[in-house]
């Protein structure tokens, strides 16, 4: 068996671990990054549409880089759907015609090559990047986290190990920091990727991504509210569409696959989807992953540490999914960041005791954004509009979530986080504008 | 050289088989209620004589959901070795 050393070991490169990694390795950290896919990125699936706050307020390279992104986002299109019709239209959620797309919301990628220009950039900065390598467990003394054991049965020794392994928390759960996540606030997504020619993607969903909203008795999404909506995000030349279910409802388990196969079928019959995709669209890939939902509502899942004795947890295996929008990657990625500065300020203290480390959560609670995106009810308060029996209710719950008065509850912590920036560096808003064009111009 | 395995059903997505199981239930905690069944789309499990069993693992996109249902505790969810297991272009 051999033995080696590093100041950091981060447990995952998919968006948030190479993000902590780099910064580590900056700071002339011994870093070493373990991927369990023989590429990062592989291994993660989302229907991925990051939004704008990530790139804004997250790493400052990617901001300033030339990610892959696929597609600018520019508003949300939320349809209702009755008896296999499309009724109505609430799109006032966009960014103004003129703007757009350029000024976008958000922009799709796909897992696979994003993840890869992170773990890319990280190893340019001097971390070690080792792929097809697991860690199965930590090493421990006492209550300390020393390291990591592989699948191939090495022992890895090191100061800090950054847990960045998504959902299922595996190693947090060896060390003793986490326990699993409760099957109420897992939502199973099922995806389907189809090729598409980009004229006509342009024609048909343009830079809007859509939301497919109906009540129980159509059968074609989950109940409101247990991740409710089918949703098609706009690629570059292709489209990804999603639909969810939680594992566990109050109606008990489902049979998921009969389920959601059901929803699909159902959906395939909408007038807009047989008349403006489905001519045009041809099915790629077919997978499917788990992602939390909701997992900030619920008092024992919030108050699980984010940290132990030598170990911080990033990302979704720190719990901080966004019940707001379900894209867990901005948080993710501040999370690394905070993570990252932690590890560094521990490093040069030669402190990797719990009690200094929980700075990082004090961190965590103190962004701007993290606790607000963790929080938001309104997704979640879609349940409501399902137990009243009203479509208007229904349409008036979308619009707080995905309409135009989603303002309402992203403005504040957005301004917030404008705020904390522009207090630190004013020229950020050029930065800010350079990278609309930027990222406009590498999809163009 | 790796093997690569491929489901009509499931297009997009590779499998390299692993070295070992990675997934299996312990009978001695399986209450036999079949959540295990009812979440995982890739067929993972069975039942038999009242107990849930791993029946093959060449679909598993390794989601966890067996996991995170199982409330005795029963299913054993790990990693595939070695970067073996499923794979997509298209996540």
């Amino acid at each position: 068996m051999r033995s080696t050393d590093y100041d950091v070991i981060v447990v995952g490169a998919g968006f948030g671990g190479p993000v902590a990694a780099k910064r580590c390795a900056e700071a002339g950290l011994s870093t070493l990054m373990l991927e369990r896919a023989s590429t990062p990125g592989q291994k993660v699936i989302s229907s991925c549409t990051i939004p704008f706050y990530g790139f804004l307020f997250g790493p400052r390279w990617i901001r300033d880089g030339e990610p892959p992104i696929e597609r600018p986002i520019s508003g949300i299109r939320n349809f209702f759907v009755r008896d296999g019709k499309v009724y109505k239209t609430d799109n006032s959620f966009r960014v103004p015609g003129p703007l757009a797309p350029r000024g976008a919301i958000g922009y799709t990628v796909y897992c696979r090559p994003f993840c890869t220009w992170l773990a890319e950039r990280a190893v340019e900065a001097g971390a070690e990047l080792r792929t097809s390598v697991t860690a199965v467990d930590v090493i421990r003394e006492g209550n300390a986290v020393r390291g990591v054991v592989t699948d191939r049965g090495e022992e890895l020794r090191c100061g800090i190990v950054i847990d960045a392994e998504g959902v299922q928390n595996l190693l947090a759960r060896k060390a003793g920091i986490r326990g699993t996540y409760r099957p109420e606030a897992i939502e199973l997504c099922l995806l389907y990727d189809f090729k598409m020619a980009k004229q006509d993607i342009d024609r048909v969903c343009g830079y809007q991504i859509e939301y497919y909203w109906a009540m129980p008795e159509e059968e074609m999404i989950a109940p409101l509210g247990q991740g409710s909506a089918v949703y098609i995000f706009p690629y570059r030349e292709s489209i990804h569409m999603t639909i969810g279910r939680f594992l566990k409802a109050e109606e008990g388990v489902p049979q998921l696959a009969k389920l959601l196969d059901g929803y699909y079928e159902k959906f395939f019959q909408v007038d807009r989807w047989r008349e403006m995709y489905a001519p045009r669209a041809e099915l790629r890939a077919r997978i499917w992953d788990t992602c939390p939902i909701y997992a900030g509502l619920y008092e024992d899942m919030r108050s699980m540490p984010t940290f132990g004795d030598g170990m911080l947890l990033i990302g979704d295996a720190a719990g901080l999914e966004a019940a707001a929008i379900a894209d867990g990657v901005p948080s993710a990625w501040f999370s690394a960041e905070i993570a990252a500065e932690t590890a560094i300020e521990a490093m040069r203290a030669g402190d990797t005791s719990a009690s200094f480390l929980s700075r990082y959560d004090r961190g965590l609670r103190g962004h701007p954004l993290i606790p607000a995106l963790i929080s938001d009810t309104h997704r979640r308060d879609l349940a409501r509009a399902r137990l009243s029996g009203s479509e208007a209710e229904m349409r008036r719950r979308v619009n707080q979530g995905w309409g135009i008065r989603l303002l309402g509850h992203l403005a504040l912590p957005v301004l917030r986080a404008v705020y904390r920036e522009m207090r630190r560096d004013p020229r950020v808003l050029k930065g800010w504008l350079d990278m609309f064009n930027r990222y406009y111009r590498l999809y163009a | 050289m790796e093997e690569i395995r491929k489901h009509e059903d499931i297009p997009g997505v590779e499998w390299v088989p692993a070295p070992r199981p990675f997934i299996s239930v312990d009978a001695s905690r399986c209450t036999g209620c079949g959540d295990c069944l009812r979440v995982c789309l890739a067929g993972v499990f069975r039942l038999r004589d009242k107990k849930a069993e791993v029946a093959g693992l060449d679909r598993c996109m390794e989601c966890a959901s067996c996991l995170f249902i199982c409330e005795a505790g029963a299913v054993d969810f790990n990693w595939p070795a070695q970067g073996t297991g499923y794979r997509s272009e298209w996540g």
